[in-house]
């Protein structure tokens, strides 16, 4: 069994203690420091070739100093303490300069140590038995002469983070994700689509003994081979019925971001000063919560020391509230939610979600087709963007099918859905029992990347679609 | 750079067919803008390696941050852990062979990012806030120092060292009805300019907040200027003469080498001699790099490839065109260098007049066409509507939809002002047949 050595998160939590010190030594109001060591592990196979095997490992520690309403970052590589007080001066240099006064952070002081709460910790497993699982993936997938290619791939991610700050907060925690996915593309000589399927998680390696990868992959290879047959999609503004990974991508990007505290602190977002406001028909409520067990996005703590948490964005129709770090948490009057998140050690903390989800109706699936005289069934998507000064979004779907009374008649090719997303989430008049999560990840902007979920049941409004030729 | 213990690490690695040590090292600086206010400074400091083996059909490959001293041991053992667990494989192709670049490196180092201070960077974001004539929400400004040496068992021992400078910058209107501007900056130099950024994001926003919604359904030309083009020619062209797409058959280009692929009027190079972001000498697994024709008059030329596709075009990189940090965790794999689409005789102004029926796009909401497929259905952010060669209204909240791949046949006119967008140079160009919808 493979071990690699790693710098754990305890070894720095005496030299993150001396470093804050330090920063508040040289005159923070505020500072904290966080270690993160993040070991990842990769397996793909392509067509039954071993395409990527491989291990990672970073380590580095982020320290913040506040100062008149400003951050100041220093970050290290470096575990040495020279490097670690060096980067802590730097931090406190860089927030130096004329600022607010007014601005006092509100941390929650906590003390806890916990670990990754998984049933097979993916340290355990043998790295032979994750190389199985990505190429099982794979050949599950040769089932037609058709499939092009045909890719399996697993990874697992083991972060261990340590924080301490200046008010006397010491935590240390684990978070465990682990994945796999299968892809397919297909080919009929004119033509060539994708489908993919696949599991992800915060939980161990028992999310792949769990999963059945023969179905998983066959189930991929059938779809994309079906979606050959496709047609273009109609454009215009259609009824919609979007599934619960595209459900979730409006949540995340029509309400999500424009959600996100520092837009609201800039007045960037539509949603500033909507609390009380109705944004939705009363079938919508949404939610952002990082504490959902075993989902993608779920994490115990946010990369300032919050403990996650539930905010509940709209009730019945009516807009409730924002995400929150501790800044924008600072300047709203507002208690932090915990949505302070950094990609990682070497890049920027700021309010970002975690799982963001649309909850349950009371209709079936079938029943809400069957209900449905003209419109059209998304099937997976492909990526989305927010539009948070605008109030609008953007969303793309894998495929999805065309509904024509009650029924669904033909696939349609990939597709993107737009408008504007309170007149979108006030035609929403019907939504399905189950909630689904699906993990990715998020760019706020154009980059920082992190890791969260988005999600809702099949959900039914108005929306503009255009399908690419 | 001390790269002495990739030294000592290929040497102990001696044992084995075939194996390969890349170490890097940046020190990056941002500063970032919130509501036109200078929010937060980083400095940054970021190096690691990565070791690949290969042993007769199995290989083994592992990264590092240099956290201490015993990191190069603990990748060295992860990469030999990771080697006896990888199952055989027939069609390992091997890391290159030493081979003798050109003489002369590209102009890629800005002694001037070298000696940057926080001082430094805070006037310069004082220089676009003070140009800009309407509320900056977000923006940030990171320049970075890159070096990275690669080294092989083959006796391949090269270096790199490059500046880069990248900022993203929005813009806001403080209306009823915001609108919101996108700028950016690409490039190695400092030569950023504040004033002409602030008036462009000033321009951009102003216009996206007189925008109207678009209603209807019709067939246009569009015309896209550099900032929306580039990522739609990466995403689509890009992929299409990848050597990977082309190997794995899914690259709708593979059968497509000294045939017609796109109109007349389209040359494509990728030109890592002249200054950008990614130009070299090696690549970053050890290839010479050089000028290469990608589509000559509309024919297509040649691919791109790295070493796991075999016959190296020199096009294997870990290194990104906007961001110094992590390049020793990332895998080789195929990337333009510098993708030059060669300029037309037109002005942008010329473009608009001599186009009957058309939609000058400002603002997608993200510039993407699907890399398997070219298809794109693209929400317009900001796009002028263009009736007999005028522009007579300004929209949003529509879709634009076409297939890039199809597109590039159809090209109308080509605009004599390049701009470096990341990996590629691109000017304004024009395309028929592409479709607008509405509410």
């Amino acid at each position: 069994m493979m071990q690699a050595v790693m710098v754990k998160a305890e070894d720095v939590q005496d030299l993150m203690g001396a470093a804050v010190d330090r920063m508040q030594e040289l005159g923070a109001e505020f500072s904290d420091a966080r270690s993160q060591t993040i070991r990842v592990k990769g397996v793909s196979s392509v067509n039954g070739g071993l395409r990527q095997l491989v291990e990672k490992s970073t380590g580095g520690v982020c320290l913040r100093a506040w100062n008149q309403g400003r951050w100041g970052y220093g970050t290290a590589t470096s575990f040495s303490k020279q490097d670690i007080m060096k980067a802590a001066e730097e931090a406190v240099r860089n927030a130096a300069g004329d600022g607010r006064t007014d601005l006092i952070l509100e941390p929650v002081r906590v003390k806890d140590h916990r670990k990754a709460d998984v049933k097979i910790h993916p340290d355990s497993v043998d790295l032979d038995e994750k190389i199985q699982a990505a190429r099982d993936l794979d050949r599950a997938q040769a089932i037609d002469d058709r499939i092009l290619n045909r890719i399996g791939s697993y990874s697992e991610e083991v972060k261990d983070v340590c924080m301490v700050n200046s008010i006397g907060s010491d935590i240390t925690w684990q978070e465990v994700r682990t994945l796999c996915r299968a892809m397919s593309v297909a080919a009929d000589g004119q033509r060539m689509e994708r489908y993919y399927d696949g599991p992800d998680s915060t939980l161990g390696f028992e999310v792949v003994r769990d999963a059945d990868i023969e179905e998983i992959g066959r189930i991929t290879a059938k779809e994309a081979i079906a979606t050959l047959s496709a047609d273009r999609a109609p454009s215009g503004n259609f009824t919609v019925i979007s599934d619960p990974m595209v459900s979730g991508l409006l949540a995340h990007e029509a309400m999500g971001h424009a959600s996100e505290g520092d837009e609201i602190t800039k007045r960037r977002s539509f949603l500033t000063d909507a609390v009380g406001r109705k944004v939705a028909s009363e079938v919508i409520s949404m939610y952002d919560d990082g504490t959902v067990r075993g989902a993608h996005g779920s994490i115990p703590y946010d990369d300032e020391g919050t403990p996650s948490s539930c905010t509940t964005i709209i009730k019945d129709g009516v807009y409730q509230g924002y995400m929150h770090s501790l800044e924008t948490a600072s300047v709203l009057g507002c208690a932090p939610t915990g949505n302070g998140r950094a990609e990682n050690f070497g890049k920027r903390t700021w309010v970002r979600m975690t799982n963001t989800f649309f909850g349950p109706g009371d209709w079936d699936r079938e029943e809400l087709i069957a209900d449905t005289k003209d419109g059209i069934l998304c099937d997976k998507m492909i990526n989305g963007m927010e539009d948070p000064v605008g109030g609008c979004f953007e969303a793309k779907c894998l495929r999805g099918y065309l509904i024509r009374n009650g029924e669904i008649v033909k696939p349609l090719q990939s597709f993107t859905l737009t408008g504007r997303s309170v007149d979108i989430l006030s035609s929403a008049d019907a939504l399905t029992k189950e909630v689904i999560l699906d993990g990715g990840m998020c760019g706020k902007g154009i980059e920082d990347w992190v890791r969260v979920s988005s999600g809702g049941p099949y959900m039914r409004a108005r929306m503009i679609v255009g399908g690419g030729q | 750079m001390n790269s002495g213990f990739a030294e000592d690490v290929l040497r102990r690695l001696s044992g084995y067919g075939q194996s390969e040590v890349y170490v890097s090292e940046a020190v990056v600086h941002t500063v970032y803008i919130d509501n036109s206010r200078i929010s937060n400074i980083e400095t940054k400091k970021d190096s690691g390696m990565m070791v690949r083996i290969m042993d007769g059909r199995r290989q083994g490959k592992a990264s590092v941050s240099l956290a201490r001293d015993s990191a190069p041991d603990e990748c060295l053992r992860m990469a030999e852990s990771v080697l006896r667990y990888s199952p055989e494989e027939d069609d390992l192709k091997g890391f290159v062979h030493p081979a003798k670049g050109r003489s002369g490196s590209p102009d890629v180092w800005d002694r001037r990012v070298e000696d940057i201070t926080p001082e430094d960077l805070r006037e310069l974001a004082k220089a676009v806030i003070d140009s800009c004539g309407v509320q900056i929400p977000r923006a940030q400004i990171r320049v970075s120092t890159n070096e990275g040496v690669t080294m092989n068992s083959n006796g391949v021992d090269v270096s790199h060292r490059s500046t880069l400078v990248y900022g993203h910058f929005t813009s806001m209107t403080v209306k009823d009805h915001p609108g919101e501007g996108m700028e950016t900056y690409h490039g190695t130099h400092l030569d950023l300019d504040p004033a002409a950024i602030g008036a462009s994001l000033t321009r951009k926003a102003e216009n996206a907040a007189v925008c109207t919604e678009f209603k209807g359904h019709e067939e246009l030309t569009m015309i896209l200027p550099p900032s929306e083009l580039g990522d739609m020619i990466t995403s689509s062209v890009g992929e299409a003469v990848n050597g990977e797409n082309v190997m794995y058959g899914r690259s709708h280009w593979k059968d497509s080498v000294g045939s017609q692929v796109a109109s007349g009027c389209l040359d494509i190079v990728d030109d890592p001699t002249v200054r950008a972001p990614l130009s070299c000498v090696y690549d970053d697994e050890g290839m010479p790099t050089e000028r290469r024709p990608i589509i000559e008059k509309g024919v297509l030329r040649s691919f791109m490839r790295d070493s796991f596709c075999g016959d190296s075009t020199g096009n294997g990189m870990r290194r990104s065109s906007v961001e110094a940090q992590g390049a020793y965790e990332r895998t080789p794999i195929i990337k333009p260098l510098n993708m030059v689409v060669a300029p037309g005789r037109y002005d942008p102004e010329e473009i608009i007049r001599q186009t009957d029926r058309g939609i000058l796009v400002e603002k997608f909401a993200w510039p993407e066409a699907d890399g398997l497929t070219g298809r794109f259905g693209l929400n317009v952010r900001c796009g002028h509507i263009i009736r007999n060669g005028e522009i007579v209204g300004t929209v949003n909240n529509a879709l634009l939809m076409g297939n890039m791949l199809e597109a590039v046949n159809r090209i109308e006119m080509i605009g004599n002002d390049p701009k470096h967008m990341g990996v590629i140079s691109v000017p304004t160009m024009s395309f028929s047949g592409t479709e607008l919808v509405g509410n």
